[in-house]
């Protein structure tokens, strides 16, 4: 009766890609012509990893980075609801804006956009919280810091470049369910506007990536160390999910299995891996099954390189859930480097907690303590990549971080926190990347926004309406991992085409 | 119709109408030792099956009690079993190790949960609860109730209480606790701060108007009773300036013990009873409108107390009034959607008997919409829904089990674990000094898991209704929500969790854990030189009976291959190598 899950499951696969019956390839038929380039395309070269940081719940990116000149940051502050202020004579607990540095913290916080050469508008500070990141931003002595994060500024979901006129005049200019978490997540995941997509973007990307590639065909060229994710997902590709604890053994069993000579755990362990093998007629066991039988393999390709694969770097905070999976991260681009398992990786992990409607500036969990955790521990990252990769730059130059967030928050304060917004502030940290910079000029809406809560660019509780595309962002960190065919970026992008500027430059 | 029958329905207290309505509809008045019911099971596996579905497990007791009074008669008795509750027991504890100058933490809360799971009479009850928390979602894993122990014992016992009275009632209910208004920050939520029409410095918190929309009634876009997309086209349900409006109706809350004189309204909640008794809302019931203590929005959309407030499909409600009268509006108005019965009625679908209702090879058309029309028709009695859920031809006749079948669904891993118990009759430890009765064995279900009572990441639940899971079942377009929480790594942390309640938890072995129940393995040891009858035992206690040839056949192997272990070995193996196998984590 049985017969062997892999051929069964390719089977499967190849007649699903065939037909393209169901799911997203009915819907986009473009997705077949993924690389249909292929040929013409030498083989990768050298090692790449894109790490994407997804902060889940909406970051409020209007207070990651704010305009320091008077003009701007009193409309900010207004926009905010007034600066937090507790005690003394005037308190306003319910304000969200950040007090202006001064003194020393001017250096610490303040940065200098290098997109912009106008003293008068390039001036901006980050939240105080973010010290490390500031510095990353900065122009510095010490080079391998100097300028490797850049912030790409009212970047969201779109359909194509639009402006408020067009928002009104026909839902079709506008992505579907806006200031929804899960449909504005998955949009992010996907980098396009529809609906009901199965992928993503990194996945898709690996689709294209992991044929032109070296390595060990086990491991995918996707990796979460956060669990199930769309971004990762592609038509070929099915994420590895693993643990920021790293792999542990099955209790009761061989680890790696098979094991030498016969034992009760070796009779219970060919048991297991038979059950496992074996194929049911009902897809929930079978794709369980297949799951577990992945487990297992990867257990084994993994283990014993993992546990010898050290690090020195101190990731900070102590004890942090993104500090942990970040460290993992490194781990594996360490091992996968080391053994040669792959050319191309694309990593995933996540942070919670920025659904801030209330408690956002005081409190268990507020938005400071959040930005404090994200700003070590991408500092920590960054300096593991360079400090345990061997000569530097180690792999600094290799690996690519960006942040994602389902959205921005409303610049106007509920009384204790802010809404779901629209267009926000995303990261992009690595050697490779053209720092110290903001990029903000979109196709329609340019430059850092207009934060007046009347101005036309945003909605009347300060809701930004985005300059710059997801698609724009992903397609242009795409490109860096080598993506670069239009057929195959428009075929990963579906509405590219309608957004002028393909690649924004800062990788 | 519906809406007639609502009426009727939220007249009636939930508590009163269940008992009385149940007892004179569904009393069997001929029933008696002697007949065969109409709908009894077919085989002790059917009934086996039913109560995978209906129970934390099945038991020998409840199958003989299937196949005596049938199907129907069985859940009858189950809506007529009162709550059995957890809010007691964990203030007792909690209490009693505060006395004792120990800790406290939500383990308490978890082991009374895990307790209720295992042993409790009111099994359909608990079982409704545990799926209606996983909709109505709160989480200790929020920083704003991750300490409230107490409270959070009272919201699963709120869940309890209403698992078969009125929709209306229970999202009454969970609208006015303070555990849903702390998670979702209705607490303490205030009205705008406006100077003139549309200019207002603050407004109402948006987060409690959105998520009862979206996820606690009737969903993102408009549906059709089968919970597709009303003709076939993607239409929103509401937009954000129904949201922003909303948002005003939810101003004012705050706990029921707050100081209204002097005035105090960040003050109450100083015992625990002040924590979880419905909040108060601090609107004109309470103060003048004039006065500073008003917290209510009594506004409407321009922020003038001259304008409605436009919520859910144009419903409209009017300025100056009380806030209980707004917010009784507002659920009316979500409670009179055609949205809500298939939206609730699909995901209570999910939990008990398939991910794609009416999907799949050879289905059977109409399931959604036969539950949510019973919906409808009953004024939203869930009691009535669960019922028709259950006794539904698609949740009793399966389709025929062939190649590429997705009937069914993946089981919560939480649910493999109270089923293993329940089915070798665990035992649990005796309670503590503080009145304890320790049943976690010291996990931390959530990360082992990806799933502990009241415990999901964010209230989105531990997975989406709608998640697909990539390979044969995406390429079908078949939802999978449990395989969110089903990857590499947790197989291998819920598996090793299963191996400490097996090989680590069970009468008569040496030195055993106090920490958790021991699980009776005299059902398999009695066989253990018979691997034909050993794998039969496992076969009926959990898989209903549905075993495979093949997997007969690996498991006949395995106890064959044990032979000369010691019996207790051959016994936890099986039990242990079944509850990590392909057709154990899956039910049809």
């Amino acid at each position: 009766m049985s017969y062997n899950r892999n051929s069964r499951r390719e089977f499967l696969r190849k007649l699903a890609c065939v037909a393209c019956s169901g799911g997203s390839a009915a819907m986009i038929p473009q997705l077949r012509m993924i690389g249909s380039a292929l040929a013409n395309t030498k083989a990768l070269t050298g090692y790449k990893a894109l790490v994407c940081i997804y902060l889940s719940g909406g970051n409020d990116g209007w207070n990651l980075v704010v305009p320091f000149d008077t003009p701007r940051y009193n409309v900010y502050a207004a926009a905010r609801s007034g600066v937090y202020t507790v005690g003394g004579a005037n308190p306003n607990p319910g304000g969200l804006g950040l007090a202006q540095p001064t003194g020393g913290q001017i250096a610490i916080q303040g940065i200098t956009d290098g997109n912009d050469a106008s003293p008068s508008t390039n001036q901006y500070f980050m939240h105080p919280n973010a010290p490390e990141l500031a510095k990353l931003f900065q122009p510095n002595a010490t080079l391998s810091i100097s300028k490797k994060l850049a912030l790409v500024v009212n970047v969201g979901t779109l359909v194509k470049p639009i402006n408020k006129t067009m928002y009104n005049q026909s839902a079709a200019n506008r992505p579907p369910q806006l200031f929804s978490h899960s449909d504005q997540e998955d949009l992010w995941h996907q980098a396009n506007t529809n609906g009901s997509a199965v992928q993503g973007w990194g996945g898709l990307c690996g689709d294209v990536l992991q044929p032109q590639s070296t390595g060990n065909a086990q491991l995918s060229s996707c990796i979460s160390i956060a669990g199930a994710n769309r971004f990762e997902v592609g038509m070929n590709t099915v994420p590895y999910q693993m643990s920021s604890g790293g792999l542990t053994a099955l209790s009761g069993v061989c680890n790696p299995t098979p094991c030498a000579g016969v034992s009760t755990t070796s009779i219970r362990n060919g048991a297991l891996n038979n059950l496992l093998g074996d194929t049911y007629a009902n897809d929930f066991a079978d794709e369980y099954g297949a799951v577990f039988q992945r487990g297992r393999d990867l257990y084994n390709l993994l283990s014993a390189g993992l546990t010898a694969t050290t690090l020195t770097t101190t990731f900070l905070p102590a004890n942090n859930s993104l500090a942990s999976q970040l460290q993992m991260v490194a781990k594996m681009i360490k091992l996968s480097k080391a053994q040669g398992l792959a050319q191309r990786q694309i990593y995933y992990v996540r942070y919670g907690g920025f659904d801030l409607h209330a408690g956002m500036m005081s409190g268990n969990g507020n938005h400071g303590q959040l930005l404090t955790a994200v700003s070590q521990a991408m500092n920590s990252f960054y300096k593991c990549l360079g400090a345990d990769f061997g000569a530097a730059p180690g792999a600094q130059n290799e690996v690519t971080t960006f942040t994602a967030s389902e959205f921005a928050r409303t610049l106007q304060s509920n009384g204790s926190g802010s809404d779901h917004g629209w267009g926000g502030v995303q990261m992009v940290m690595g050697g490779a990347v053209n720092g110290g910079k903001l990029y903000s000029n979109g196709d329609l809406l340019t430059g850092f926004p207009n934060q007046d809560l009347t101005a036309p660019n945003n909605f009347s509780r300060g809701q930004m309406i985005p300059g710059i595309g997801v698609e724009q962002y992903a397609a242009t960190l795409a490109q860096w991992m080598g993506v670069t065919s239009m057929t195959d970026l428009n075929a990963i992008f579906p509405n590219l085409p309608n957004f002028p500027t393909k690649n924004l430059g800062f990788v | 119709m519906r809406a007639l029958g609502k009426a009727v329905a939220v007249l009636l207290t939930s508590c009163t109408f269940v008992s009385v309505a149940h007892a004179t509809v569904h009393d069997h008045l001929f029933a008696n030792a002697f007949d065969i019911p109409a709908d009894a099971p077919a085989s002790a596996g059917a009934a086996a099956r039913f109560l995978t579905q209906a129970t934390f497990g099945p038991t020998q007791a409840d199958i003989t009690r299937v196949m005596a009074v049938g199907y129907g008669e069985w859940i009858d008795e189950q809506l007529a079993k009162t709550a059995t509750l957890s809010e007691p027991n964990v203030e007792a504890v909690i209490n009693a190790r505060i006395a004792g100058g120990q800790g406290t933490s939500q383990t308490t809360r978890i082991d009374r949960w895990l307790w209720q799971a295992t042993y409790a009479p009111d099994q359909l009850r608990q079982r409704m609860a545990f799926a209606l928390s996983q909709i109505f979602v709160v989480s200790d894993q929020n920083g704003a109730i991750g300490g409230d122990i107490v409270p959070m014992a009272a919201y699963q016992d709120l869940l309890a209480r209403d698992a078969f009275g009125s929709y209306l009632s229970l999202l009454s209910d969970v609208t006015f606790s303070p555990t849903m208004g702390k998670f979702l920050s209705s607490f303490h939520n205030q009205k705008a701060n406006c100077t003139a029409p549309n200019v207002c410095s603050t407004n109402a918190d948006e987060n409690y108007a959105r998520e009862i929309m979206q996820l606690f009634s009737v969903g993102l876009i408009r549906l059709d009773m089968d919970n597709t997309p009303m003709g076939g086209v993607i239409t929103p349900t509401y937009d954000q300036t129904v949201i922003t409006h909303t948002a005003k109706v939810f101003t004012g809350f705050t706990y029921s013990d707050a100081p209204t004189n002097p005035a105090n309204f960040f003050g109450g909640g100083l015992t625990f009873a002040g924590q979880y008794n419905p909040m108060a809302c601090w609107g004109s019931e309470l103060f003048a409108l004039s006065s500073n203590n008003m917290r209510h929005d009594i506004t409407g959309d321009d922020g003038t107390a001259a304008s409605n407030k436009t919520v859910l499909d144009g419903g409209l409600i009017a300025p100056n009034q009380s806030c209980a009268k707004d917010v009784s509006d507002e659920l009316h108005i979500i409670n009179q959607h055609p949205n809500v019965a298939p939206f609730i009625s699909r995901q209570l679908i999910q939990r008990f008997v398939t991910s794609n209702p009416s999907k799949g090879v050879n289905p059977s058309p109409g399931y959604t919409a036969r539950v949510a029309t019973v919906f409808e028709s009953s004024g939203g009695d869930l009691g009535d829904v669960i019922k028709a859920i259950l006794l539904d031809t698609e949740a009793r006749n399966p389709p025929a089990l062939v190649n590429g079948d997705t009937y069914g669904k993946l089981r919560e891993p939480l649910l493999r674990l109270t089923a293993m118990w329940r089915a070798f009759n665990a035992v649990a430890p005796a309670a503590d000094v503080y009145g304890e009765i320790a049943m976690t064995g010291g996990t931390n279900f959530q990360s082992s898991y990806g799933q502990a009572p009241l415990e999901a990441p964010t209230v989105f639940n531990f997975y989406s209704p709608d998640y697909l899971q990539e390979g044969a079942l995406a390429t079908a377009n078949m939802v999978a929500p449990e395989f969110q929480i089903t990857n590499e790594s947790s197989v291998y942390s819920v598996g090793n969790n299963y191996y400490r309640f097996t090989q680590g938890a069970y009468q008569g072995m040496a030195n055993p854990p106090t920490d958790r129940p021991l699980i009776n393995l005299s059902a398999l040891t009695v066989n253990a030189a018979n691997s034909v009858a050993l794998v039969a035992t496992i076969n009926a206690n959990m898989l209903y009976g549905s075993m495979s040839p093949t997997m007969q056949s690996r498991m006949t192997s395995l106890v064959d291959g044990l032979a000369g272990a010691s019996t207790a070995e051959i016994a936890w193996s099986a039990i242990y190598v079944t509850m990590l196998s392909p057709e154990y984590a899956t039910q049809r």
